[in-house]
């Protein structure tokens, strides 16, 4: 952990550092570099430890989904959306959930983010039109409802710790694999499943029926 | 560090080491026999002044592309620009990681699965790596900043998009016989029951043709159709980058036809081994020796079809895909279900 914080700070530091030397990247560079080895040969136990990589991957989600709000350029959001997916499915795999990793990885970041960046490249977006939170107003309903929903998030948190299945001692044999999500898909939630599954198809056709119409 | 640890860890290097080697070792000489190939299917020499029979002429190749110059064009976006070859590269290499080319064989006292990772989802991994290769070739034609290359990057993703479906639809058949997503398992299904290619050949069919079109191989090299879009999305790069998607482009080779093999042809299984009554090392050589020999045979096959068959037009290449290939995976995944339930599969 001790390694974490130490590489959190690092980063924070370099963000830090670069305003003030532009026009010259490689000193900030060179101290995240020299700062990340020092830190490296000062704790290398952390780098066995599942604590360490469960944060680091953390560290990467949140920093990626900042930025995916924070760029200017809508391209670069798209990508740091898919980066920060790619982190959710590590947490799934460490979580010993094999096969919702790897539909993650299908699903979002394979299938969805590729239309993402498709009307993107389409739209032609510059950088200078991107995403900007426009008047006061905006930006403190924006300000307003994040802080809720942080609160609701750890009020659920909390709330759940207490609950078995959130130990991961007591998973069952087999928990995670494509047989146990069939079961629990196709079996036991089977009526929820053909249910949404409707809806989503329902949503599909009209989705196409609107848009034809747009184009008689 | 713990000893236990330790073994894993030196153990999957030697594999992902030895795979590697062999991977970018037979990406190096693709290049010669598609040369060779293409010279002796038109009736040319092709190259062979590169030491004997030319064989020294991917090292000369590799050599030129390293010391050519590097070129950034102005106006492109940078990052993005140089990471665009590695996105298509790394996931055309990491995917056999999960292809298993060869029986379980006893060395230094222990078990080697001849596999680096006996993953519990194997072909979903491989479904999920494949996608990412359309991020690197759309991202390469968006930050090149180039009309060429935008639009053979938004083809491709189209393709690729479109081939992806037909392709899963395909593996699904297969998993319905076999009952597992890893792919060890499909292998050891196929030795028991017969190869996968006799009961499903719709299905075979259909992943090779779908394969072809996710290698961006011709007849359906339509994201860099040279007499139309110059060179697609790499028309801006050169240097090493350049070389990365060339690279890359014989590395998906090699894992669609290693996946050809394990899902449809047995994989490193070979009918009446058995019967020979070889040692159990002997019998791991000639088993993984197949495999190659299996690849090497899908590997010709893409050069061959490559020289023969001319381009698609681009709605034909979606008809295809969308009217005829989607149609025909999802009536064979029907015909697969009979078998079973017929109890002949």
């Amino acid at each position: 952990m001790h390694l974490l914080s130490g590489l959190i700070l690092a980063v924070i530091i370099f963000a830090m550092m670069r305003p003030f030397l532009a026009g010259r990247p490689a000193i900030p560079i060179v101290f995240l570099i020299l700062s990340s080895l020092t830190l490296l040969a000062k704790f290398p136990g952390d780098l066995l430890g599942m604590q360490f990589w469960a944060g680091a991957v953390g560290f990467v989600a949140i920093l990626s989904a900042m930025l995916v709000v924070l760029h200017p350029n809508p391209m670069i959001s798209v990508l740091f959306l898919i980066l920060n997916l790619f982190c959710i499915a590590l947490f799934y795999l460490m979580l010993q959930a094999q096969i919702l990793a790897a539909l993650q990885v299908i699903v979002y970041a394979g299938a969805i983010m590729v239309l993402f960046v498709f009307v993107v490249m389409l739209l032609n977006l510059k950088a200078e039109e991107g995403l900007r939170l426009t008047g006061g107003r905006q930006r403190s309903g924006a300000l307003l409802l994040g802080v809720a929903f942080a609160g609701l998030m750890f009020w659920a948190i909390e709330h759940r710790r207490g609950l078995p299945y959130f130990r991961p001692g007591t998973f069952l044999e087999g928990f995670g694999t494509a047989r146990d999500l069939g079961n629990l898909m196709f079996h036991d939630y089977i009526l929820a499943f053909e249910a949404a599954s409707i809806l989503l198809v329902a949503a599909m056709v009209g989705a196409v029926l609107l848009a034809k119409r747009r184009l008689q | 560090m713990d000893p236990a640890l330790l073994r894993v860890l030196v153990e999957s290097g030697v594999k992902i080491g030895l795979l590697f080697g062999a991977v970018l070792t037979t990406v190096a000489y693709m290049t010669w026999v598609e040369r060779r190939v293409s010279a002796w299917i038109q009736d040319r020499r092709g190259p062979n002044r590169v030491g004997p029979f030319g064989l020294l002429q991917p090292l000369a190749d590799g050599i030129k592309f390293m010391f050519k110059e590097t070129i950034l064009p102005p106006h492109v976006h940078k990052v993005v620009y140089a990471l665009a070859p590695a996105i298509v590269f790394v996931p055309a290499l990491v995917t056999l990681s999960v292809v298993p080319f060869g029986p379980a064989l006893r060395l230094f006292g222990r078990d080697v699965v001849m596999q680096v990772a006996d993953v519990d989802v194997g072909i979903l991994v491989v479904l999920a790596l494949s996608s990412m290769g359309v991020y690197g070739i759309a991202l390469a034609g968006w930050s090149s900043n180039n009309k060429y290359s935008l639009m053979g990057g938004l083809r491709s993703s189209a393709q690729l998009i479109s081939y992806e479906l037909p392709l899963g639809l395909a593996v699904v058949g297969v998993l319905m016989t076999s009952g597992s997503l890893r792919l060890s398992q499909v292998v050891a299904h196929q030795a028991e029951h017969g190869w996968n290619m006799l009961w499903q050949l719709p299905g075979f069919l259909i992943f090779l043709i779908a394969g072809f079109a996710e290698t961006n191989r011709l007849p359906f090299d339509l994201p860099e159709a040279d007499s139309e879009l110059v060179a697609g999305y790499h028309t801006e790069y050169s240097g090493m980058r350049f070389s990365m998607f060339y690279m890359a482009e014989y590395a998906n080779m090699i894992t669609a036809s290693a996946l050809a093999v394990t899902l449809y042809c047995g994989g490193y299984h070979v009918p009446g081994l058995r019967l020979l009554g070889l040692s159990p090392a002997a019998s791991a050589l000639v088993q993984v020796a197949a495999f190659v020999l299996k690849v090497a045979f899908f590997l010709f096959l893409y050069v061959w079809v490559r020289w023969t068959i001319p381009r698609f037009r681009y709605d034909q290449l979606m008809n295809l895909g969308w009217k005829v290939l989607l149609p025909a995976a999802l009536i064979h995944i029907g015909w697969v279900a009979f078998l079973i339930l017929q109890g002949w599969a």
